[in-house]
């Protein structure tokens, strides 16, 4: 089953968009901000595509991008940033730290799911 | 109050009435810090009350989805069981109509069988007159013989000629009898064949094609079309069932939809919530001057650090994440809104 990490301090956040994937037939990773998601790669859950957000506590989401880029297998893992953040600075810093993609919030469900389906073809 | 008058006096060369001027605003700030600290606290109490209110409507919709899928899938279960039943009733409808329709060809081929052999029986009628004929003929044979033999005496040549008639009629009354006999015999046992065997109306049915109706055949054709009558009731109500049970089904899909719809719109609070926590940094801020106004004017404070740290409309635009806050913001201080082009949804 194709796993798929949510990194946000949002607990609503993590709740609903947990909800929308394993709906579409997904397995979901959660963690709350990016030192916790770091961790969770570092004792070797292996998801398939992760969605962070941006402003995080501990670790912000493009520090947790570059960070995540140097975990074993995880070099062309797509990661997509989800955030409110709309600054077009950010979105460069993101793609430069290796995001795939970046989107603003709200998102639709069937968007995202759209989305999803472009960055991982096979699943 | 010995602070209230070194303050006044260090503002004594500044002001007409310095040294009160300069207590009031500092009485006048200070409360704005606790004031602060209670509207950071509804604030909080807001994002808060907004986070626990949009898990709730989050677990509602799910207790929902879960309840539509449930629904949809029992629904679906009841959908193929309806047009399970509604493919047998056909199948039994067309097998009960052929059973039928053949009985009613059966019993109107072993009808005509029937008649055949009675119009053979009929014709025994006419044996039976060949033999009442004879007897008559016998009769007179008989009663000449018996004139013959009286006027013959010695002589019975008449009688022998009288005696021959009689024999050959003898002769045509046992055949007759025989007729008779082979006749019934064979209308019996045709008859049992009838009854017993319907090989042959398997191979006839073109004689049952052609058959005329009769009271049997015509109430089993009643009962056929009572039955017939009777499955296209049930089957409409089934056709029925199984269009409700498609829609019952459509609708809990849409449902479905609607509620993971629902769960995105969710969001909203993380966005109010990033919202209010600028509000709160902003509200810090305020707090943060008010509390050097109050330092300075008890001279605590240089004048070049309060002016340093001074809140600056600019500096609280810089920190806006958001395309909606920088617009909020353009609107209120009347500047021109930068144009935020830049896509929702960016693949790199």
């Amino acid at each position: 089953m194709t796993t798929v990490m949510l990194v946000d301090d949002s607990a609503t956040m993590l709740m609903s968009l947990k909800s929308i994937l394993t709906k579409a037939g997904y397995s979901v990773e959660t963690a709350e901000h990016g030192k916790e998601a770091l961790d969770k790669l570092g004792k070797g859950v292996k998801p398939n595509l992760i969605i962070s957000d941006v402003n995080m506590p501990q670790m912000d989401g493009i520090t947790f991008v570059r960070e995540a880029r140097k975990a074993p297998g995880m070099r062309f893992t797509p990661m997509l940033m989800l955030t409110t953040e709309s600054e077009q600075t950010k979105r460069t810093e993101a793609k430069t730290a290796g995001a795939t993609g970046w989107l603003v919030k709200p998102v639709a469900p069937d968007q995202l799911l759209g989305v999803i389906k472009q960055v991982l073809p096979g699943a | 109050m010995p602070g209230l008058l070194r303050r006044s006096g260090s503002f004594a060369a500044e002001a007409d009435e310095p040294p009160v001027r300069g207590a009031v605003v500092a009485d006048a700030l200070r409360p704005v810090p606790e004031f602060c600290d209670v509207i950071d606290a509804h604030i909080n109490d807001v994002i808060e009350q907004t986070g626990e209110a949009a898990e709730a409507i989050v677990r509602k919709m799910l207790t929902i989805d879960s309840m539509a899928e449930v629904m949809s899938g029992d629904v679906s279960q009841l959908a193929g069981t309806l047009g399970h039943v509604e493919t047998e009733l056909t199948r039994v409808a067309g097998a009960n109509d052929q059973l039928v329709d053949r009985l009613v060809r059966y019993f109107m081929y072993r009808d005509e069988q029937i008649h055949r052999l009675v119009d053979e029986m009929r014709g025994l009628k006419q044996h039976v007159k060949e033999i009442e004929e004879v007897s008559r003929a016998t009769n007179i044979l008989a009663l000449n013989a018996m004139i013959e033999a009286v006027r013959a005496g010695d002589k019975g040549e008449g009688f022998a000629v009288v005696a021959d008639e009689v024999r050959k009629l003898a002769d045509r009354s046992r055949q007759a009898a025989n007729g008779i006999g082979s006749s019934i015999a064979d209308l019996t046992s045709r008859l049992d064949h009838v009854l017993s065997d319907d090989s042959d109306f398997d191979r006839d049915n073109a004689v049952a094609e052609t058959a005329a109706d009769t009271a049997m055949t015509r109430r089993l054709a009643a009962i056929a079309g009572a039955q017939r009558e009777m499955s296209e009731m049930v089957s409409t109500i089934l056709h029925n069932a199984l269009q409700a049970a498609s829609q019952v089904e459509a609708s809990s899909s849409a449902l479905t939809s609607e509620t993971t719809g629902a769960v995105g719109h969710v969001q909203f609070q993380d966005i109010s919530r990033q919202m209010l926590e600028h509000v709160l940094a902003a509200l810090a801020d305020v707090r943060r001057q008010s509390d050097d106004l109050v330092a300075y004017s008890e001279g605590a404070l240089p004048a070049e650090i309060l002016r340093e740290r001074m809140i600056q409309v600019d500096e609280l635009r810089a920190r806006h994440v958001m395309g909606r806050q920088r617009s909020t913001h353009a609107a209120s201080t009347g500047e021109q809104a930068d144009s935020d082009s830049a896509p929702m949804i960016e693949l790199f």
